[in-house]
């Protein structure tokens, strides 16, 4: 079962609202350079390249196909895999993959995103049409116009999120503080991070609270910038890893189950059976398979450090519960007494995470980098100082419905 | 860290344009009937009858089962607040759809608060998000008892249900 | 490969240009059919890939809304954003990794939807070549056609002999959408013209269609009990260098992905090795590059394959007895369609169109303008 591969190298370019300096091809160029530099390895050893990032952002169709020889591709085997917002974590596990089963010993897995390509507001454009095709639908049937933007514009650049964040408020004692909490904390990490976005040094929870509101709970201050970026890791098997790389970040287990549609429509404007969006059964599911494949009886003691998809402040305290790093509901104050902290007992998106920075294609993927880098112990001034034996790195996406959640080790199974 | 630093001068820009709007979606007839029953004053739901979950706005495939969802019922028009979000005052240029400000079409008033709610109607085991009506935003909380509030001119279409307003005692 | 892969079910839509069916209907139905065909429930499956894209279905993420449809609802789901031969090739590297013993591999396009061609447009650089405009998936595809009927001497009838042999056979084939049983070379001459030497009945017809492959690993297939799996020997994936920057001549990742899956299947002698082959071809003269890369014939020499009838219905080799792309295309699903064809072909089961007793087939897919992607999947029989 399971051939042992790990993370040798990992690159990423400096995330900005607008990387005008470069083209997208040029950008996912500087992350692959960078990952194979950190790896020690050049092109030709690379056998299979995974890539992958939101297509609808960038306007052009397979983008693989075009800036390929910026990844290396031709001539070589290329998968391209895209899952909306965990298209990282996909991408990453793909990666993982293609070296487990045996078929190629060297893969690259990379993924970008380059909002700032899009001309409407940064996000925007990719994100509506998730759901455009149900949006005509629904209007051919007479829905009304004030519906629509008061249900789906309010908290607009927060989508459902906001309803999620209301649902776990409401059942766990949480406050709007909490939230400043956790994004002041992402800001001053992202500070300690030099490829981040939003970097604010000495943010404090009161800096966020005199941001202006959206809808109640998120302000402006809580919600994820839109970056351009890439990321790419070098994934090997395992004789190749222990020759080329000091400590590599071992895969460990991995799962991406998948829910039925966490938001307010399923095809066609259909309703959803889940009634609350912060209950998350995909994530649990997931976090069982990969946790049983590596050997993790008991997240809260085993896993030293999290990486977690939280575009909304509220997102980390609710996937953190969900990945059993914390009980049910008490996740917000776990955070209150500093144990999320760099220097706390479990570490939660030390990086800043995707609330500081957010190439959509690329942030699962950061991730999964950002865990390999703690394992790794290469991750600079936001290394957490304590030793790092297992290490989650979580992704989201689709309909709130898709997740990636993989572990990494310092040493194989 | 050679890539840090922006050394090279701004690359050019190239325009180029994604049409969306040429797409011709392929749509089941389920809202047809939902909104049919719109005309009678009925919330029509597809049933699992493989699990018994009902689930409206009505839809096609019940993902636990594997099968298509071809029970109908017709839910209560009272139900249960299980969420609701609320908007600071509408202001001009907060909101923009199709490339319109809707303060300018009428669409909303200036100043206004809208409170959009997900309402699980008695019966119902999905969420149906819609405005808050005739409600203070003091006033809303979770779990609170709201009714349907239909239009004044029922034409058969989604719009009939303008919202739910809170049951108050007479 | 020490470890051993097989397919255990399959499905496919009866493909035609307007299917009069939603996405979800489509790939709701199919994915039924196929679980059945397995013998097995949903809740066996382990993990589930689909192919399909964004732009052609018109939505972000186009397969968020359709988990529900596939089986997928709390099963590992991934999507790959091309061929759907490149989706069974990411299913069987899961499998094969251990991490699970069933997998559901599924693929679709509604071409009516948005027309595929103008999807493939914007594949194209943005910064240069689509600002000139001229080049389209037609367009290139002529260029290349062009090319090689140049330097080898290759004549247009001989590009509608492959058209002619291939919707003849998809008149046998009761899933295909374009079928034309009486066809004829001059018929074929005299269809619309969209860039020379390209006419209407040597382009694949845009079609709307869904396939689905169930996969199990050797332990898994031992234990369910099923009867005819059919084993996936080898599997091959490459892809060129862009359009503008590579040798249209060639189909060199063709010839690197083949290798792969030859080596790993143990094949030295494609032509004798091979007892059908299901190839994706959007164009009439691809088939004929197609089978030279492949190693079926010397560079230049596919056409004598098809006016000598080798790889006619009843010939030695025969090549695309279900039609081929040129039959039915849905684009994402192609390739897996063409897995499919092989897979009843080895079973015994391509009701009109079986070519006698099979025991080695070659499934191909692709992606891109001129091929630019392909992969080569190998399959055997018991």
């Amino acid at each position: 079962m399971f051939r042992n591969c790990a993370i040798i190298g990992c690159g990423q370019t400096k995330h900005s609202s607008r990387r005008r300096d470069v083209s997208v091809a040029e950008l996912v160029g500087q992350a692959v350079d960078a990952a194979l530099l950190d790896a020690g390895i050049t092109m030709k050893d690379v056998g299979c390249v995974v890539s992958g990032n939101m297509q609808g952002f960038g306007g052009v169709a397979q983008p693989d196909l075009w800036i390929g020889d910026w990844m290396g591709i031709p001539g070589k085997p290329a998968i391209r895999i895209a899952t909306g917002g965990t298209t990282g974590g996909s991408v990453g596990q793909g990666a993982c993959y293609t070296v487990a089963s045996g078929m190629y010993d060297i893969s690259l897995g990379v993924a970008w995103e380059k909002h700032s390509d899009s001309k409407e507001a940064g996000a925007t454009t990719g994100l509506m049409h998730v759901g455009m095709g149900n949006l005509f639908h629904a209007l051919t049937y007479g829905l009304s116009l004030k519906n629509l933007i008061a249900t789906t514009a309010v908290g607009a650049a927060a989508g459902v999120a906001v309803y999620q964040a209301r649902f776990y408020m409401n059942r766990s004692g949480c406050r709007q503080e909490h939230l400043d909490m956790v994004a002041a904390k992402a800001r001053r990490n992202a500070a300690k991070n030099p490829y981040a976005h939003l970097q604010w040094p000495n943010c404090q929870p009161s800096d966020i609270a005199k941001t202006e509101l959206i809808a109640f709970p998120f302000r402006y201050g809580h919600v994820c910038p839109a970056s351009d970026g890439a990321s790419a890791i070098v994934v090997a098997e395992e004789k190749t890893a222990r020759k080329l790389c000091k400590q590599p970040a071992w895969f460990l287990g991995m799962g991406s189950y998948s829910d039925e549609e966490n938001q307010l429509q399923s095809e066609n404007y259909g309703g959803v059976g889940v009634i609350d969006p912060s209950e998350q059964m995909g994530c649990r599911v997931s976090a069982q398979k990969a946790y049983a494949m590596a050997g993790i009886t008991d997240p809260q003691k085993e896993i030293d450090l999290a990486e977690i998809y939280q575009p909304f402040p509220s997102q980390e305290l609710i996937f953190s519960e969900r990945l059993g790093l914390f009980d049910d509901g008490t996740a917000w104050r776990h955070m209150e007494k500093g144990e999320t902290d760099i220097n706390g007992r479990m570490p939660i998106s030390v990086s800043g995470g995707v609330n500081a920075t957010n190439a959509i294609g690329s942030s699962a993927l950061q991730r999964i980098l950002e865990a390999a880098l703690q394992v790794q112990g290469k991750a600079g001034e936001h290394q957490v100082p304590k030793k790092v034996r297992k290490a989650v790195a979580h992704g989201w996406g689709g309909v709130t419905n898709y997740i990636t959640v993989t572990v990494l080790g310092n040493s194989p199974r | 860290m050679p890539y840090l630093k922006d050394e090279r001068p701004a690359t050019m820009m190239v325009e180029g344009d994604w049409q969306v709007g040429a797409y011709r979606y392929k749509a089941p007839r389920l809202l047809e009937e939902f909104s049919a029953g719109m005309k009678e004053k009925k919330i029509i739901g597809s049933m699992c009858m493989g699990c018994g979950k009902v689930i409206t706005q009505p839809r096609n495939i019940c993902g636990r089962c594997h099968r298509r969802m071809e029970g109908r019922r017709v839910l209560s028009d009272w139900g249960t607040i299980t969420c609701f979000v609320t908007s600071p005052p509408v202001e001009k240029g907060r909101y923009k759809i199709f490339g319109m400000d809707p303060v300018d079409t009428g669409t909303l008033k200036l100043g206004e608060i809208l409170i959009p709610v997900f309402v699980r109607f008695d019966g119902s085991d999905s969420n149906i998000n819609c405005l808050l009506l005739n409600a203070k935003p003091e006033e809303v909380f979770i779990g609170m008892r709201v009714k349907a509030v239909w239009a004044k001119e029922l034409k058969g279409a989604m719009s009939d249900l303008e919202g739910v307003e809170p049951i108050r005692e007479k | 490969m020490d470890k051993r892969v097989a397919i255990i079910g399959c499905a496919q839509s009866h493909h035609q240009y307007d299917v009069q069916k939603t996405r979800e209907d489509l790939v709701f139905d199919v994915a039924k059919e196929a679980l059945a065909n397995a013998g097995i429930l949903r809740e066996e499956l382990g993990t589930v890939v689909t192919a399909s894209t964004d732009f052609l279905d018109g939505r972000t993420i186009s397969n968020v809304f359709l988990s529900m449809a596939v089986g997928a609802f709390l099963k590992d789901e991934s999507k790959v954003e091309e061929d759907g031969a490149t989706a069974l090739q990411y299913a069987l590297m899961k499998l094969l990794a251990g991490a699970y013993d069933v997998a559901l591999v599924e693929a679709h396009t509604v071409g009516w939807q948005f027309n595929p061609h103008q999807v493939s447009f914007y594949t194209i650089d943005p910064l240069v070549d689509r600002q000139v405009g001229l080049l389209n998936d037609i367009s290139a595809a002529a260029i290349q056609a062009r090319i090689y009927m140049d330097k080898y001497g290759v004549s247009q009838e001989d590009l509608a002999a492959v058209a002619v042999k291939n919707l003849s056979n998809a008149a046998s084939n009761p899933f295909a959408s374009r079928r034309l049983p009486d066809v004829s070379v001059s018929e074929v001459l005299k269809s619309k013209l969209y860039y020379e030497p390209l006419r209407e009945l040597m382009i694949s017809p845009v079609t709307d269609g869904c396939a689905v492959v169930i996969l199990a690993s050797e332990d898994k297939v031992r234990k369910l009990g099923c009867c005819c799996p059919v084993w996936i020997e080898g599997v091959g994936n490459c892809q060129d260098a862009y359009l503008r920057d590579r040798n249209l001549l060639g189909m060199d990742s063709l010839k690197k992905a083949s290798a792969s899956a030859f080596a790993m299947a143990g094949i030295q002698d494609p032509f004798n090795d091979l007892d059908v082959l299901e190839i994706s071809e959007r164009y009439a003269h691809e088939e004929l590059m197609i089978c030279e890369a492949l190693g079926l014939a010397r560079e230049g020499r596919g056409k004598e394959l098809v006016n000598k009838g080798v790889t006619s219905m009843c010939g030695e080799l025969p090549v695309n007895p279900s039609g081929g792309a040129l039959g039915a295309d849905p684009i994402c699903a192609t390739g897996l369609v063409r897995v499919v064809e092989c897979v009843k072909q080895i079973r015994g089961e391509a009701d009109g169109h079986q070519v006698g007793s099979v025991k080695r087939a070659l499934a191909h897919g692709q992606f891109g303008i001129c091929a630019q992607k392909n992969t080569v999947v190998i399959l055997g029989g018991e």
